[in-house]
């Protein structure tokens, strides 16, 4: 089984070979361009942001070291830990989208036919503009108007104002991002489905096997490697969520906006609507530590539970 | 690693060079050929800007002026960006409360020599909005419009609940109980919009009640104050009365909205909505405008936007040349002519209020007499933005009035304090 | 176990027989419901007026199709000059970031050197940080250039993509050693390999890695406001923001703006399906 995450880990077999030898130049002349954009345009922003985090910076003018005042004052800040909060829930219920989107790619696995229009349908969300989904989604959530709350008439339910309640907006984000999600997800695992040896369900039906077991004892282990890289992928961006709340709550006068904001919201809000650059370097810092210590505990996790053959 | 990272420095070295290079042409003679870029976030009001670039063209021949518009929700940190890095546009809209950001910062161009040698009169502007835009005794903006707040109400609703509409005797019970008696829950419509708005809102009843909103040497707020309290309770008595949508309705559909949907009889607003109103066909025979009502006393905020320009410019003086002319007379004569916004020059707001004869505007004017500008002390950007979080739940019915004042004022008084 | 994908003949069914696959069919058209209904009811409201929108219950079919809406938009928004923006730092954003990110990942999965193990790990990270946080270093970098206000100027940063070098890594990971080593015997050097060999069989993947690269590029929103000082260069979403901005609650005009914008994307999309799908598939994204 090839999997990304041994990838990750494993060490190179190979020689390991300097820049010295012919096979280390053409590596260099291979790698540099990459690897000065990493450095230029990520690498070196990183850093600047990781020394601003230290200091006092306003929007114009000099910056002054303030040693870790922006962080003492980020563990007092009520508004960061209610951040904090919305973007785990979020992340949460994202996490909910993965055995949904295993369920959908076995299925559309087992069907002949049409196999193709599934999945350029459950592709579709995932090439529209984020602002064109955030608009048509604004309007089917609309507690008066909106699609949602008519549908759910049908059924005696009362409607909610999903995206005006801070009792809801983030579940609503949550519906909306696995939503986008599932094409991506979908792709993936399907991909890894493939990869499924038929061999193994010819043979368990033999021994009598029925569906259901064989989905628990053989469709899921072999593909937990793709649902680990599925959920790592899933986590780092869920924890980034600003896209969705930026488009459906923001240029409106929406009044949940105060108890929905997710962390990079809060780190744009801070850096660039209240000239605080510092804090917000602070917070994204913050945030970049714990999205690391997320991916590290899933791969920590993952020797537990994830199957490779 | 060590080789690729002579290669990104060697890389920058060249970025550095080419900079070096290009910067070098940036003093310029009067007669050279300028372009200079215009900024603002309204595609409404484009038109009209563009007109006024085209009119100092002719009189300029030498400048070429470029106007942009940019989405609302990106306008602050594109500048913010830009202004820090040298590449903001060398004229943008500013407002009241991030002027002060970037006054102190040094971004903006000192226009006070300017004023000087144009003999511009700061007289002509209403006092509340060039003051905003003054920071140490220097002049930074020069005022492009200005606006007061009054009830914009819809006729067709108010005679189908046979109310009489708003005049100039109203006071806030009046407002109340029309309000009453306009809400139809089985025709889905309310007698006014109740958001927690500022600026066309609590503000103002604040002041009628004889607040002050933030104190005059802007190192506290005044909210938890009786006066505040009762200016906090006009909005929430709406709500509690159901005469308006909920919070969450007007979240989802803003108060504007809800107002050009006909669902809400009368919205205290500015009169940057005329245009708007007035361009939509259902609306402009059904709509018109009345003071805001009486409390203890008269009182509406006002603001405006101004002109300003970038302190980094290459071309300063053409752009000083530029400001002068948004500043004058001309430029304030087509944004009123063509309707788009109530000029802040004092004696050109005729053409305003004949472009739009059925509505009375008047009452925008006469409201400079009773008018206290806009709070922006401190780092106002940041202390606005605390209402709707602090507030929500007076609006709601959860929480009494006085206490959500008084946590709100405590919020307030903590951003005024850092600086 | 990863050569026996590339070999494999693809299958469309691992078990079962084909005749009890309608009631996978019912949940699998059930769930398309789904995905569609936002997309159905975007096409719906963009013929009614604003009236019929904010109706209570709402309407579900515009009472005559009017394209009232459509005509707002394109009379608002420059359309053309924006799509000729998008659709130019796109191109030059998926050939620059394919030809990048495919000479890396082959170092990365092929090429063993000092530092190769740390080196990834770092673009690892940087996939981690939150994209607004580059921002401010991002533009200094391109104004010191001297590109503000160019087409490249949009399509830098997203050149350099360790997304990007992942998934090519991932490619040229799972592919068999066989062809290149035969290749070595017959004498070609690393970049004739690369070249002749190995990008070849990279296409799907390539294919995927151009339509999700040209996504990023079509939906980037602050970053062209950024680099544009002057104005130009203005791509479709800062138009639709626009939108947003001016027509508030105006769903028609919204959704017609939202339907234009999103639909070059999915046309070439669905052109690609098929490379696209494959490359994915191909990739090493799986067990």
């Amino acid at each position: 089984m090839t999997n990304v995450a041994t990838k990750f880990v494993r060490r190179p077999t190979g020689r390991r070979t300097g820049a010295s030898t012919p096979s280390g130049w053409w590596a260099l002349a291979f790698i540099a361009p990459a690897t000065i954009g990493l450095v230029v345009l990520y690498l070196w922003p990183f850093l600047s942001t990781l020394i601003k985090s230290f200091q006092d910076v306003p929007a114009f003018g000099p910056a002054t070291f303030v040693g870790i005042e922006n962080y003492t004052t980020l563990i007092g800040d009520g508004d960061f830990w209610k951040a904090f909060g919305n973007s785990a829930l979020y992340t949460a219920i994202i996490l909910l989208g993965i055995p949904l989107a295993i369920a959908l790619a076995a299925l559309i696995e087992q069907v002949g036919r049409g196999r193709s229009i599934y999945r350029v349908l459950f592709f579709l969300p995932v090439v529209t503009l984020p602002v064109a989904i955030g608009m048509v989604w604004r309007f089917i959530y609309n507690g008066d108007f909106g699609l949602l709350n008519y549908v759910l008439s049908w059924f005696g339910v009362d409607g909610q104002f999903w995206v005006a309640d801070p009792r809801f907006t983030i579940f609503a984000f949550g519906v909306v991002g696995i939503w986008m999600g599932l094409g991506i997800n979908l792709i993936i695992l399907g991909a890894g489905l493939q990869a499924i040896p038929k061999a193994l369900y010819e043979a368990s039906a033999l021994d009598g096997a029925g569906r259901v077991r064989q989905f628990f004892h053989i469709t899921v282990p072999l593909l937990s490697p793709s649902i680990f890289f599925v959920t790592i992928l899933n986590v780092i961006a869920a924890l980034q969520m600003f896209d969705l709340i930026f488009i459906m709550l923001r240029g409106v006068n929406n009044t949940a906006l105060a108890d929905s904001k997710t962390i990079v919201y809060l780190f744009y809000e801070k850096a660039f609507v209240q000239f605080h650059q510092g804090y917000g370097a602070a917070i994204a810092i913050v945030l970049l530590i714990v999205i690391m210590i997320a991916t590290a505990l899933q791969f920590r996790l993952q020797r537990s539970w994830v199957f490779y053959g | 690693m060590k080789r690729n990272w002579i290669a990104a420095t060697a890389m920058v070295a060249a970025a550095t060079l080419l900079t070096a290079c290009s910067g070098g042409s940036s003093s310029g003679a009067s007669d050279e050929k300028v372009t200079l870029t215009y900024a603002n976030w309204s595609e409404d009001q484009t038109p009209a800007m563009q007109q006024i670039a085209t009119e100092f063209e002719k009189a300029n021949p030498n400048i070429t002026i470029k106007v942009q518009t940019l989405p609302w929700t990106e306008y602050w940190s594109t500048l913010q960006v830009g202004a820090a890095g040298g590449t903001a546009p060398d004229a943008f809209w500013m407002l009241a409360d991030h002027f002060r950001e970037y006054a102190k910062g040094g971004q903006l161009l000192d226009l006070s020599d300017t004023v000087k040698s144009n003999k511009i009169d700061m007289s002509v502007y209403p006092k509340a909005v060039s003051d905003s835009y003054t920071y140490e005794g220097k002049s930074f903006a020069l005022p492009k419009d200005f606006d007061t707040n009054g009830i914009w109400y819809n006729k067709a609703l108010f005679d189908a609940a046979g109310v009489k509409y708003p005049d100039d005797t109203w006071g806030w019970q009046d407002v109340q109980d029309a309000a009453k008696k306009l809400t139809d829950p089985a025709k889905g419509v309310w007698g006014i919009a109740a958001p927690i708005d500022s600026q066309g809102g609590f503000y103002n009843t604040i002041l009628q009640a004889g607040g002050s909103i933030i104190n005059p040497d802007g190192t506290a707020s005044d909210f938890a104050s009786p006066a505040g309290v009762a200016g906090l309770k006009f909005w929430t008595d709406l709500q509690a009365a159901g005469s308006s949508p909920t919070l969450k309705q007007l979240s989802d559909t803003e108060a504007v909205s809800m107002f050009e949907n006909q669902k809400v009889a009368m919205y205290f607003s500015g009169a940057y909505w005329a245009l708007r109103l007035y361009k939509n066909p259902e609306l402009k025979d059904k709509v018109d405008v009345a003071p805001l009502p009486q409390g203890v006393k008269r009182a509406t905020v006002t603001s405006g936007i101004g002109n300003a320009g970038y302190a980094g410019s290459k071309h300063p003086e053409e752009l000083k040349k530029f400001l002068a002319f948004l500043g004058g007379t001309k430029a304030a004569e087509i944004q009123a002519a063509t309707g788009t916004v109530l000029p802040a020059y004092k004696g050109t707001q005729k053409p305003w209020l004949d472009a739009m004869p059925e509505f009375h505007l008047q009452v925008f004017i006469d409201a400079i007499d009773y008018s206290v500008p806009l709070p922006v002390a401190g780092n106002a950007s940041e202390w606005q933005g605390l209402a709707a979080q602090y507030l929500a739940p007076a609006w709601d019915g959860k929480k009494p009035v006085q206490d959500a004042a008084k946590e709100y004022q405590d919020a307030v008084d903590q951003v005024l304090a850092k600086k | 176990m990863a050569e026996s994908i590339v070999r494999r003949t693809p299958g469309p069914r691992w078990r079962g027989k084909p005749t009890t696959t309608w009631p996978i069919h019912v949940i699998l058209i059930g769930a398309s419901v789904f995905m569609v209904v936002p997309f159905v009811w975007q096409i719906l409201t963009l013929f009614k007026t604003t009236a019929e929108v904010t109706r209570v219950p709402p309407t579900i079919l515009p009472g005559d199709l009017s394209l009232h809406s459509f005509e707002t938009f394109f009379s608002t928004v420059p359309f053309w000059s924006m799509f000729a923006v998008s659709t130019g730092s796109l191109a030059l954003r998926v050939v620059g970031q394919i030809v990048v990110a495919a000479l890396a990942g082959y170092a990365f999965a092929r090429i063993p050197f000092r530092g190769r193990n740390v080196l990834f790990g770092l673009f690892i990270v940087m996939l981690m940080v939150p994209s607004q946080l580059f921002l401010i270093g991002q533009y200094e970098l391109v104004r010191d250039l001297g590109l503000l206000d160019t087409l490249p100027a949009l399509a830098i940063p997203g050149l350099f993509s360790a997304f990007g070098t992942f998934l090519m890594r991932q490619a040229f990971l799972t592919m068999p050693k066989d062809y290149e080593e035969a290749a070595r015997l017959d004498g070609a050097n690393t970049f004739q390999v690369f070249w002749y060999v190995m990008l070849p069989m990279a296409r799907p993947m390539l294919a995927a890695l151009a339509v999700l690269t040209g996504l990023y590029s079509w939906n980037d929103l602050l970053w062209p406001l950024i680099v544009s000082p002057s104005g130009e260069n203005r791509p479709l979403p800062v138009g639709l923001a626009g939108l947003q901005g001016q027509f508030g609650t105006d769903y028609p005009t919204l959704m017609a703006g939202a339907f234009v914008c999103s639909i070059p994307l999915v046309v070439v999309f669905l052109v690609l399906q098929r490379q696209f799908f494959a490359g994915i598939a191909s990739s090493g994204l799986k067990g």
